[in-house]
Protein backbone atom coordinates (compact mmCIF):
# COMPACT_ATOMS: atom_id res chain seq x y z
CA UNK A 1 0.00 0.00 0.00
CA UNK A 2 1.15 3.54 -0.74
CA UNK A 3 -0.07 5.18 2.48
CA UNK A 4 -0.31 3.09 5.65
CA UNK A 5 -1.49 4.47 8.98
CA UNK A 6 -1.03 2.09 11.92
CA UNK A 7 -2.67 2.51 15.30
CA UNK A 8 -2.36 6.32 15.60
CA UNK A 9 -3.33 7.82 18.96
CA UNK A 10 -3.60 11.39 20.16
CA UNK A 11 -4.82 12.87 23.42
CA UNK A 12 -5.49 16.55 24.17
CA UNK A 13 -5.96 17.34 27.89
CA UNK A 14 -6.48 13.65 28.71
CA UNK A 15 -9.23 13.42 26.09
CA UNK A 16 -8.74 10.89 23.29
CA UNK A 17 -9.15 12.79 20.01
CA UNK A 18 -7.79 10.03 17.79
CA UNK A 19 -7.78 6.46 19.03
CA UNK A 20 -6.25 3.35 17.45
CA UNK A 21 -6.64 4.79 13.97
CA UNK A 22 -5.49 2.52 11.14
CA UNK A 23 -6.15 2.50 7.42
CA UNK A 24 -4.45 2.03 4.07
CA UNK A 25 -4.67 3.85 0.76
CA UNK A 26 -3.54 2.82 -2.70
CA UNK A 27 -1.50 5.11 -4.95
CA UNK A 28 -3.45 7.59 -7.11
CA UNK A 29 -6.67 7.00 -5.18
CA UNK A 30 -8.80 9.44 -3.21
CA UNK A 31 -10.24 8.52 0.17
CA UNK A 32 -13.23 10.68 1.17
CA UNK A 33 -13.63 11.04 4.91
CA UNK A 34 -16.92 11.96 6.53
CA UNK A 35 -17.61 12.59 10.17
CA UNK A 36 -19.20 14.97 12.64
CA UNK A 37 -17.42 18.10 13.88
CA UNK A 38 -14.90 17.32 16.63
CA UNK A 39 -14.58 13.63 15.76
CA UNK A 40 -10.83 14.00 15.12
CA UNK A 41 -10.68 14.35 11.30
CA UNK A 42 -8.45 17.46 11.28
CA UNK A 43 -6.15 16.05 13.99
CA UNK A 44 -5.77 12.87 11.93
CA UNK A 45 -4.77 14.84 8.80
CA UNK A 46 -2.36 16.99 10.83
CA UNK A 47 -0.71 13.89 12.31
CA UNK A 48 -0.29 12.35 8.84
CA UNK A 49 1.22 15.60 7.51
CA UNK A 50 3.54 15.94 10.53
CA UNK A 51 1.98 19.18 11.82
CA UNK A 52 0.88 17.41 15.02
CA UNK A 53 2.92 14.68 16.68
CA UNK A 54 1.01 11.50 17.51
CA UNK A 55 1.28 10.06 21.04
CA UNK A 56 1.82 6.65 19.45
CA UNK A 57 1.45 4.85 16.14
CA UNK A 58 3.18 4.96 12.76
CA UNK A 59 2.72 6.43 9.32
CA UNK A 60 4.32 4.73 6.31
CA UNK A 61 4.60 6.29 2.87
CA UNK A 62 5.53 4.00 0.00
CA UNK A 63 6.99 1.54 2.50
CA UNK A 64 9.11 4.11 4.38
CA UNK A 65 8.27 5.23 7.90
CA UNK A 66 7.68 9.01 8.01
CA UNK A 67 6.25 9.28 11.55
CA UNK A 68 9.25 11.20 12.91
CA UNK A 69 9.95 13.31 9.83
CA UNK A 70 9.28 17.06 9.83
CA UNK A 71 6.37 18.27 7.66
CA UNK A 72 8.77 19.79 5.10
CA UNK A 73 10.44 16.40 4.62
CA UNK A 74 7.26 14.37 3.97
CA UNK A 75 6.14 15.85 0.63
CA UNK A 76 2.52 15.85 1.79
CA UNK A 77 0.65 19.11 1.28
CA UNK A 78 -2.09 20.06 3.73
CA UNK A 79 -4.81 22.26 2.24
CA UNK A 80 -7.15 24.23 4.48
CA UNK A 81 -10.72 25.33 3.92
CA UNK A 82 -9.34 28.86 3.50
CA UNK A 83 -7.31 29.31 0.31
CA UNK A 84 -4.45 30.98 2.27
CA UNK A 85 -2.96 32.66 -0.79
CA UNK A 86 0.02 34.84 0.09
CA UNK A 87 -1.37 38.38 -0.21
CA UNK A 88 2.03 39.93 -1.01
CA UNK A 89 2.65 37.69 -4.05
CA UNK A 90 1.10 37.65 -7.52
CA UNK A 91 -0.90 34.63 -8.68
CA UNK A 92 2.16 33.46 -10.67
CA UNK A 93 4.38 33.66 -7.59
CA UNK A 94 1.75 31.98 -5.42
CA UNK A 95 1.60 28.98 -7.77
CA UNK A 96 5.40 28.97 -8.11
CA UNK A 97 5.95 29.19 -4.32
CA UNK A 98 6.74 25.51 -3.71
CA UNK A 99 8.95 25.31 -6.80
CA UNK A 100 10.97 28.33 -5.63
CA UNK A 101 11.48 26.58 -2.27
CA UNK A 102 12.93 23.64 -4.19
CA UNK A 103 15.27 26.12 -5.97
CA UNK A 104 14.22 25.01 -9.46
CA UNK A 105 15.51 27.24 -12.28
CA UNK A 106 13.35 30.13 -13.46
CA UNK A 107 12.74 28.78 -16.99
CA UNK A 108 11.40 25.46 -15.66
CA UNK A 109 9.27 27.31 -13.10
CA UNK A 110 7.74 29.50 -15.81
CA UNK A 111 6.94 26.48 -18.01
CA UNK A 112 5.38 24.52 -15.15
CA UNK A 113 3.35 27.47 -13.84
CA UNK A 114 2.06 28.25 -17.35
CA UNK A 115 1.01 24.63 -17.83
CA UNK A 116 -0.68 24.55 -14.42
CA UNK A 117 -2.42 27.87 -15.11
CA UNK A 118 -3.88 26.37 -18.29
CA UNK A 119 -5.11 23.29 -16.40
CA UNK A 120 -6.73 25.61 -13.86
CA UNK A 121 -8.08 28.00 -16.54
CA UNK A 122 -6.18 30.82 -14.87
CA UNK A 123 -3.72 31.71 -17.63
CA UNK A 124 -5.06 35.28 -17.90
CA UNK A 125 -4.86 35.93 -14.17
CA UNK A 126 -1.17 35.27 -13.47
CA UNK A 127 -0.14 38.92 -13.04
CA UNK A 128 -3.01 39.73 -10.68
CA UNK A 129 -2.86 39.89 -6.90
CA UNK A 130 -4.95 37.42 -4.81
CA UNK A 131 -7.49 40.06 -3.72
CA UNK A 132 -8.42 40.61 -7.37
CA UNK A 133 -9.73 37.04 -7.78
CA UNK A 134 -13.08 35.46 -6.84
CA UNK A 135 -13.39 32.79 -4.13
CA UNK A 136 -13.44 29.93 -6.66
CA UNK A 137 -10.45 31.28 -8.57
CA UNK A 138 -8.50 31.69 -5.33
CA UNK A 139 -9.25 28.09 -4.36
CA UNK A 140 -8.03 26.96 -7.79
CA UNK A 141 -4.77 28.84 -7.27
CA UNK A 142 -4.44 27.14 -3.90
CA UNK A 143 -4.86 23.73 -5.58
CA UNK A 144 -2.36 24.63 -8.28
CA UNK A 145 0.20 25.78 -5.71
CA UNK A 146 -0.10 22.40 -3.95
CA UNK A 147 -0.25 20.11 -6.99
CA UNK A 148 2.60 21.76 -8.92
CA UNK A 149 5.19 20.40 -6.47
CA UNK A 150 3.95 16.88 -7.19
CA UNK A 151 3.14 15.89 -3.58
CA UNK A 152 3.08 12.24 -2.58
CA UNK A 153 -0.23 12.78 -0.81
CA UNK A 154 -2.61 15.73 -0.87
CA UNK A 155 -4.46 16.26 2.41
CA UNK A 156 -7.62 18.31 1.94
CA UNK A 157 -9.50 19.59 4.97
CA UNK A 158 -12.96 20.61 3.72
CA UNK A 159 -11.45 22.53 0.78
CA UNK A 160 -14.80 23.59 -0.70
CA UNK A 161 -16.52 24.35 2.60
CA UNK A 162 -16.58 28.11 2.07
CA UNK A 163 -17.75 28.10 -1.58
CA UNK A 164 -21.28 28.62 -2.91
CA UNK A 165 -23.01 25.55 -4.39
CA UNK A 166 -22.37 26.47 -8.06
CA UNK A 167 -18.66 27.15 -7.54
CA UNK A 168 -18.45 24.04 -5.38
CA UNK A 169 -19.76 21.86 -8.21
CA UNK A 170 -17.29 23.35 -10.68
CA UNK A 171 -14.45 22.84 -8.19
CA UNK A 172 -15.46 19.21 -7.62
CA UNK A 173 -15.29 18.49 -11.32
CA UNK A 174 -11.98 20.40 -11.64
CA UNK A 175 -10.51 18.43 -8.74
CA UNK A 176 -11.56 15.14 -10.33
CA UNK A 177 -9.85 16.17 -13.59
CA UNK A 178 -6.70 17.28 -11.78
CA UNK A 179 -6.42 14.04 -9.79
CA UNK A 180 -6.54 12.12 -13.08
CA UNK A 181 -4.16 14.47 -14.95
CA UNK A 182 -1.55 14.74 -12.19
CA UNK A 183 -2.07 11.21 -10.73
CA UNK A 184 -2.75 12.47 -7.22
CA UNK A 185 -3.19 10.40 -4.06
CA UNK A 186 -5.40 12.26 -1.61
CA UNK A 187 -7.37 12.25 1.61
CA UNK A 188 -10.47 14.42 1.25
CA UNK A 189 -12.36 15.54 4.36
CA UNK A 190 -15.89 16.79 3.79
CA UNK A 191 -19.19 17.23 5.62
CA UNK A 192 -21.14 16.80 2.41
CA UNK A 193 -22.40 13.27 1.70
CA UNK A 194 -22.80 13.86 -2.02
CA UNK A 195 -19.33 15.36 -2.27
CA UNK A 196 -17.83 12.40 -0.40
CA UNK A 197 -19.43 9.94 -2.82
CA UNK A 198 -18.47 12.00 -5.89
CA UNK A 199 -14.87 12.68 -4.95
CA UNK A 200 -13.72 9.47 -3.28
CA UNK A 201 -12.61 6.19 -4.81
CA UNK A 202 -13.21 4.92 -1.28
CA UNK A 203 -15.20 6.37 1.58
CA UNK A 204 -14.32 6.43 5.26
CA UNK A 205 -16.50 7.40 8.19
CA UNK A 206 -14.89 8.80 11.32
CA UNK A 207 -16.49 8.48 14.71
CA UNK A 208 -15.04 9.04 18.20
CA UNK A 209 -11.50 9.31 16.89
CA UNK A 210 -11.65 6.14 14.84
CA UNK A 211 -11.90 5.75 11.07
CA UNK A 212 -13.79 2.99 9.32
CA UNK A 213 -12.98 2.66 5.61
CA UNK A 214 -15.66 0.86 3.60
CA UNK A 215 -14.77 -1.80 1.05
CA UNK A 216 -17.21 -0.36 -1.46
CA UNK A 217 -19.57 2.59 -1.81
CA UNK A 218 -22.50 0.18 -1.47
CA UNK A 219 -21.22 -0.94 1.97
CA UNK A 220 -21.10 2.70 2.98
CA UNK A 221 -24.67 3.31 1.77
CA UNK A 222 -25.92 0.22 3.62
CA UNK A 223 -24.37 1.17 6.98
CA UNK A 224 -27.11 2.66 9.20
CA UNK A 225 -24.62 4.48 11.48
CA UNK A 226 -23.51 6.88 8.72
CA UNK A 227 -26.93 8.54 8.39
CA UNK A 228 -26.91 8.10 4.59
CA UNK A 229 -30.19 6.22 4.57
CA UNK A 230 -31.86 8.91 6.65
CA UNK A 231 -30.76 11.49 4.10
CA UNK A 232 -31.93 9.38 1.16
CA UNK A 233 -35.30 8.83 2.86
CA UNK A 234 -35.60 12.58 3.50
CA UNK A 235 -35.16 13.41 -0.20
CA UNK A 236 -37.47 10.55 -1.24
CA UNK A 237 -40.24 11.76 1.10
CA UNK A 238 -39.80 15.28 -0.25
CA UNK A 239 -40.14 13.93 -3.78
CA UNK A 240 -43.31 11.98 -2.88
CA UNK A 241 -44.76 15.07 -1.17
CA UNK A 242 -44.03 17.24 -4.20
CA UNK A 243 -45.53 14.58 -6.47
CA UNK A 244 -48.79 14.33 -4.50
CA UNK A 245 -49.09 18.12 -4.37
CA UNK A 246 -48.73 18.24 -8.14
CA UNK A 247 -51.38 15.49 -8.47
CA UNK A 248 -53.81 17.46 -6.27
CA UNK A 249 -53.28 20.61 -8.32
CA UNK A 250 -54.01 18.72 -11.55
CA UNK A 251 -57.16 17.15 -10.02
CA UNK A 252 -58.43 20.55 -8.89
CA UNK B 1 -22.09 79.85 4.32
CA UNK B 2 -20.58 76.54 5.37
CA UNK B 3 -17.83 76.91 2.77
CA UNK B 4 -16.91 80.43 4.00
CA UNK B 5 -16.59 79.23 7.57
CA UNK B 6 -14.21 76.46 6.50
CA UNK B 7 -12.17 78.83 4.38
CA UNK B 8 -11.24 80.93 7.47
CA UNK B 9 -11.09 78.35 10.25
CA UNK B 10 -8.94 75.73 8.52
CA UNK B 11 -6.03 78.07 7.65
CA UNK B 12 -6.24 79.45 11.20
CA UNK B 13 -5.94 75.93 12.65
CA UNK B 14 -3.02 75.14 10.36
CA UNK B 15 -1.30 78.36 11.48
CA UNK B 16 -1.98 77.45 15.11
CA UNK B 17 -0.30 74.07 14.66
CA UNK B 18 2.62 75.44 12.66
CA UNK B 19 3.28 78.49 14.86
CA UNK B 20 5.27 76.76 17.67
CA UNK B 21 7.53 75.06 15.13
CA UNK B 22 8.10 78.25 13.11
CA UNK B 23 8.73 80.20 16.28
CA UNK B 24 11.25 77.58 17.46
CA UNK B 25 13.11 77.88 14.17
CA UNK B 26 13.01 81.70 14.45
CA UNK B 27 14.36 81.57 18.01
CA UNK B 28 17.14 79.16 17.01
CA UNK B 29 18.29 81.73 14.41
CA UNK B 30 18.11 84.63 16.87
CA UNK B 31 20.51 86.16 19.40
CA UNK B 32 20.63 89.10 21.84
CA UNK B 33 16.86 89.58 21.97
CA UNK B 34 16.09 91.64 25.06
CA UNK B 35 13.05 93.46 26.34
CA UNK B 36 11.66 95.83 25.02
CA UNK B 37 13.10 95.04 21.52
CA UNK B 38 10.42 93.83 19.13
CA UNK B 39 12.93 91.94 17.03
CA UNK B 40 16.25 90.31 17.97
CA UNK B 41 19.50 92.27 17.48
CA UNK B 42 21.08 89.26 15.76
CA UNK B 43 19.40 87.02 13.23
CA UNK B 44 21.49 84.44 11.38
CA UNK B 45 23.13 81.05 11.45
CA UNK B 46 25.53 81.70 14.37
CA UNK B 47 23.74 79.31 16.75
CA UNK B 48 23.62 76.58 14.14
CA UNK B 49 27.34 77.01 13.39
CA UNK B 50 28.11 76.31 17.04
CA UNK B 51 26.69 72.84 16.58
CA UNK B 52 29.56 72.04 14.26
CA UNK B 53 32.12 73.81 16.46
CA UNK B 54 31.30 71.35 19.29
CA UNK B 55 31.19 74.21 21.78
CA UNK B 56 27.88 72.99 23.16
CA UNK B 57 28.21 69.32 22.24
CA UNK B 58 24.84 69.41 20.51
CA UNK B 59 26.02 67.58 17.42
CA UNK B 60 27.53 64.79 19.55
CA UNK B 61 24.28 64.60 21.54
CA UNK B 62 22.28 64.42 18.32
CA UNK B 63 24.44 61.63 16.93
CA UNK B 64 24.48 59.77 20.25
CA UNK B 65 20.68 60.04 20.55
CA UNK B 66 20.31 58.76 16.98
CA UNK B 67 22.57 55.79 17.79
CA UNK B 68 20.79 54.99 21.06
CA UNK B 69 17.32 55.27 19.50
CA UNK B 70 18.28 53.17 16.49
CA UNK B 71 19.71 50.45 18.74
CA UNK B 72 16.65 50.49 21.01
CA UNK B 73 14.20 50.50 18.08
CA UNK B 74 15.92 47.67 16.18
CA UNK B 75 16.38 45.41 19.23
CA UNK B 76 12.90 46.11 20.63
CA UNK B 77 11.11 45.60 17.31
CA UNK B 78 12.86 42.35 16.46
CA UNK B 79 12.75 40.86 19.95
CA UNK B 80 9.13 42.03 20.34
CA UNK B 81 8.21 40.28 17.08
CA UNK B 82 9.84 36.96 17.94
CA UNK B 83 8.94 36.87 21.65
CA UNK B 84 5.31 37.90 21.00
CA UNK B 85 5.05 34.74 18.88
CA UNK B 86 6.31 32.60 21.78
CA UNK B 87 3.85 34.39 24.09
CA UNK B 88 0.97 33.73 21.65
CA UNK B 89 1.64 29.97 21.69
CA UNK B 90 2.25 29.89 25.47
CA UNK B 91 -0.51 28.29 27.60
CA UNK B 92 -0.42 31.29 29.98
CA UNK B 93 -0.36 33.96 27.27
CA UNK B 94 -2.98 36.15 29.02
CA UNK B 95 -0.87 36.48 32.18
CA UNK B 96 2.28 37.14 30.15
CA UNK B 97 0.51 39.84 28.12
CA UNK B 98 -0.73 41.42 31.34
CA UNK B 99 2.82 41.47 32.74
CA UNK B 100 3.93 43.44 29.67
CA UNK B 101 1.85 46.40 30.94
CA UNK B 102 3.76 46.51 34.26
CA UNK B 103 6.46 49.06 33.23
CA UNK B 104 3.69 51.51 32.30
CA UNK B 105 2.02 51.37 35.71
CA UNK B 106 4.97 53.27 37.24
CA UNK B 107 6.19 56.71 36.20
CA UNK B 108 9.50 56.36 34.28
CA UNK B 109 11.42 58.16 37.05
CA UNK B 110 10.04 55.82 39.73
CA UNK B 111 10.71 52.85 37.44
CA UNK B 112 14.31 54.03 36.98
CA UNK B 113 14.74 54.50 40.74
CA UNK B 114 13.58 50.90 41.25
CA UNK B 115 16.06 49.65 38.65
CA UNK B 116 19.01 51.81 39.72
CA UNK B 117 20.33 49.30 42.30
CA UNK B 118 20.59 46.53 39.68
CA UNK B 119 22.14 48.87 37.12
CA UNK B 120 24.72 49.97 39.69
CA UNK B 121 25.59 46.34 40.49
CA UNK B 122 25.88 45.49 36.79
CA UNK B 123 28.08 48.50 36.03
CA UNK B 124 25.48 49.99 33.73
CA UNK B 125 25.15 53.30 35.54
CA UNK B 126 26.24 56.43 33.63
CA UNK B 127 27.07 54.81 30.30
CA UNK B 128 25.40 54.41 26.90
CA UNK B 129 24.87 50.64 27.31
CA UNK B 130 22.96 51.30 30.55
CA UNK B 131 20.75 53.91 28.87
CA UNK B 132 20.04 51.58 25.91
CA UNK B 133 19.17 48.77 28.36
CA UNK B 134 16.91 51.05 30.43
CA UNK B 135 15.11 52.38 27.37
CA UNK B 136 14.78 48.83 26.04
CA UNK B 137 12.94 47.90 29.24
CA UNK B 138 10.32 50.51 28.33
CA UNK B 139 10.09 49.98 24.59
CA UNK B 140 10.26 46.16 24.53
CA UNK B 141 6.92 45.67 26.38
CA UNK B 142 5.40 48.16 23.95
CA UNK B 143 6.62 46.08 20.99
CA UNK B 144 5.38 42.89 22.69
CA UNK B 145 1.88 44.34 23.13
CA UNK B 146 1.99 45.83 19.62
CA UNK B 147 2.71 42.49 17.93
CA UNK B 148 0.37 40.40 20.10
CA UNK B 149 -2.47 41.18 17.66
CA UNK B 150 -0.44 39.96 14.67
CA UNK B 151 -0.31 36.31 15.72
CA UNK B 152 -3.51 34.36 15.20
CA UNK B 153 -4.82 31.06 13.85
CA UNK B 154 -4.58 32.28 10.24
CA UNK B 155 -0.87 33.13 10.60
CA UNK B 156 -0.31 29.71 12.19
CA UNK B 157 -2.06 28.12 9.19
CA UNK B 158 0.20 30.08 6.82
CA UNK B 159 3.25 28.73 8.68
CA UNK B 160 1.90 25.18 8.52
CA UNK B 161 1.17 25.55 4.82
CA UNK B 162 4.73 26.73 4.07
CA UNK B 163 6.05 23.73 6.03
CA UNK B 164 3.99 21.22 4.08
CA UNK B 165 4.99 22.93 0.82
CA UNK B 166 8.59 22.14 1.77
CA UNK B 167 9.73 25.35 3.48
CA UNK B 168 12.02 25.41 6.53
CA UNK B 169 12.01 27.91 9.42
CA UNK B 170 13.98 30.55 7.47
CA UNK B 171 11.58 30.24 4.52
CA UNK B 172 8.64 30.70 6.86
CA UNK B 173 10.09 33.94 8.22
CA UNK B 174 11.68 35.47 5.14
CA UNK B 175 9.17 34.42 2.47
CA UNK B 176 5.93 34.78 4.43
CA UNK B 177 5.98 36.14 8.00
CA UNK B 178 8.23 39.19 7.45
CA UNK B 179 6.45 40.25 4.23
CA UNK B 180 3.06 39.84 5.95
CA UNK B 181 4.22 41.84 8.98
CA UNK B 182 6.22 44.43 7.01
CA UNK B 183 3.88 47.35 7.69
CA UNK B 184 3.59 46.49 11.39
CA UNK B 185 7.36 46.05 11.73
CA UNK B 186 7.95 49.51 10.27
CA UNK B 187 5.31 51.17 12.46
CA UNK B 188 6.70 49.44 15.56
CA UNK B 189 10.23 50.49 14.61
CA UNK B 190 9.11 54.15 14.29
CA UNK B 191 7.14 54.07 17.53
CA UNK B 192 9.92 52.52 19.60
CA UNK B 193 12.39 54.94 18.00
CA UNK B 194 10.20 57.82 19.19
CA UNK B 195 9.77 56.31 22.68
CA UNK B 196 13.55 56.17 22.99
CA UNK B 197 14.14 59.57 21.33
CA UNK B 198 11.89 61.50 23.72
CA UNK B 199 12.72 59.46 26.86
CA UNK B 200 13.87 61.77 29.67
CA UNK B 201 13.14 60.36 33.15
CA UNK B 202 14.91 57.00 32.78
CA UNK B 203 17.79 58.47 30.77
CA UNK B 204 18.53 61.23 33.27
CA UNK B 205 18.62 58.79 36.23
CA UNK B 206 20.46 55.88 34.58
CA UNK B 207 22.71 58.22 32.56
CA UNK B 208 23.46 60.33 35.69
CA UNK B 209 24.27 63.35 33.52
CA UNK B 210 27.12 61.53 31.76
CA UNK B 211 24.97 60.34 28.87
CA UNK B 212 23.62 63.58 27.42
CA UNK B 213 21.03 62.73 24.83
CA UNK B 214 19.39 65.52 22.85
CA UNK B 215 16.32 65.42 25.16
CA UNK B 216 18.56 65.84 28.20
CA UNK B 217 20.33 68.75 26.43
CA UNK B 218 17.00 70.51 25.73
CA UNK B 219 16.06 70.39 29.42
CA UNK B 220 19.55 71.55 30.36
CA UNK B 221 19.33 74.66 28.13
CA UNK B 222 15.83 75.40 29.38
CA UNK B 223 17.05 75.15 32.99
CA UNK B 224 19.93 77.49 32.13
CA UNK B 225 17.38 79.89 30.55
CA UNK B 226 19.44 79.75 27.31
CA UNK B 227 16.36 79.76 25.17
CA UNK B 228 18.22 80.38 21.87
CA UNK B 229 20.19 77.14 22.29
CA UNK B 230 17.07 75.56 23.80
CA UNK B 231 15.13 76.40 20.63
CA UNK B 232 17.97 75.11 18.46
CA UNK B 233 18.15 71.80 20.32
CA UNK B 234 14.35 71.58 20.13
CA UNK B 235 14.66 71.93 16.34
CA UNK B 236 17.11 69.03 16.36
CA UNK B 237 14.80 67.13 18.71
CA UNK B 238 11.78 67.38 16.43
CA UNK B 239 13.69 66.89 13.17
CA UNK B 240 13.85 63.04 13.23
CA UNK B 241 10.20 62.63 14.35
CA UNK B 242 9.09 64.90 11.48
CA UNK B 243 11.12 62.82 9.02
CA UNK B 244 9.67 59.60 10.48
CA UNK B 245 6.15 61.05 10.33
CA UNK B 246 6.69 61.87 6.67
CA UNK B 247 8.00 58.36 5.88
CA UNK B 248 5.12 56.84 7.88
CA UNK B 249 2.57 58.80 5.89
CA UNK B 250 4.19 58.32 2.51
CA UNK B 251 5.08 54.64 2.65
CA UNK B 252 3.81 52.73 5.67
CA UNK B 253 0.17 53.76 5.99
CA UNK B 254 -0.29 53.54 2.22
CA UNK B 255 0.93 49.92 2.34
CA UNK B 256 -1.17 48.99 5.38
CA UNK B 257 -4.28 50.52 3.75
Amino acid sequence: MFLEVNNLNKKFNKEHVVEALSFELEKQKTLSILGKSGCGKTTMLKMISGLVNPDSGNVFLDGNEVTLLKPEQRNMVYLYQEDLLFPHLTIFENIAFGLRLKKINSKAIKDQVDQMAHSLELHNQLDKMPHQLSGGQRQRVSFGRAIIINPSVLLLDEPFGSLDSGTRQRMQSLFKNLTREYKITSLFITHDLKEAILMGDKIGFMQNGNLHVYESKQDFLNDPTTGVNQEINFWKSLQIEAGSELKNTINE
Amino acid sequence: MYKNWRAYVLPFLVLLVLFPFTYLLFLSLSGAWYYPDVLPKYFGLRNWRTILSSETGLLQSFLMSTGISLAVAIVSTLSGFFISKTVYYHPHKRILNLLAYLPYILAPVVFAACLSYFFLKLGLFGNVTGVITAQFLISFPYALIFFSSFWNERIKNYENLVSTLGGNTLDRYFKVLFPLAKGLLLVCFFQTYLISWFEYGLTSIIGVGKVQTITIKVFMFIKEANYFYGALSCCLLIFPPVVLLYINKKYVFKKIA
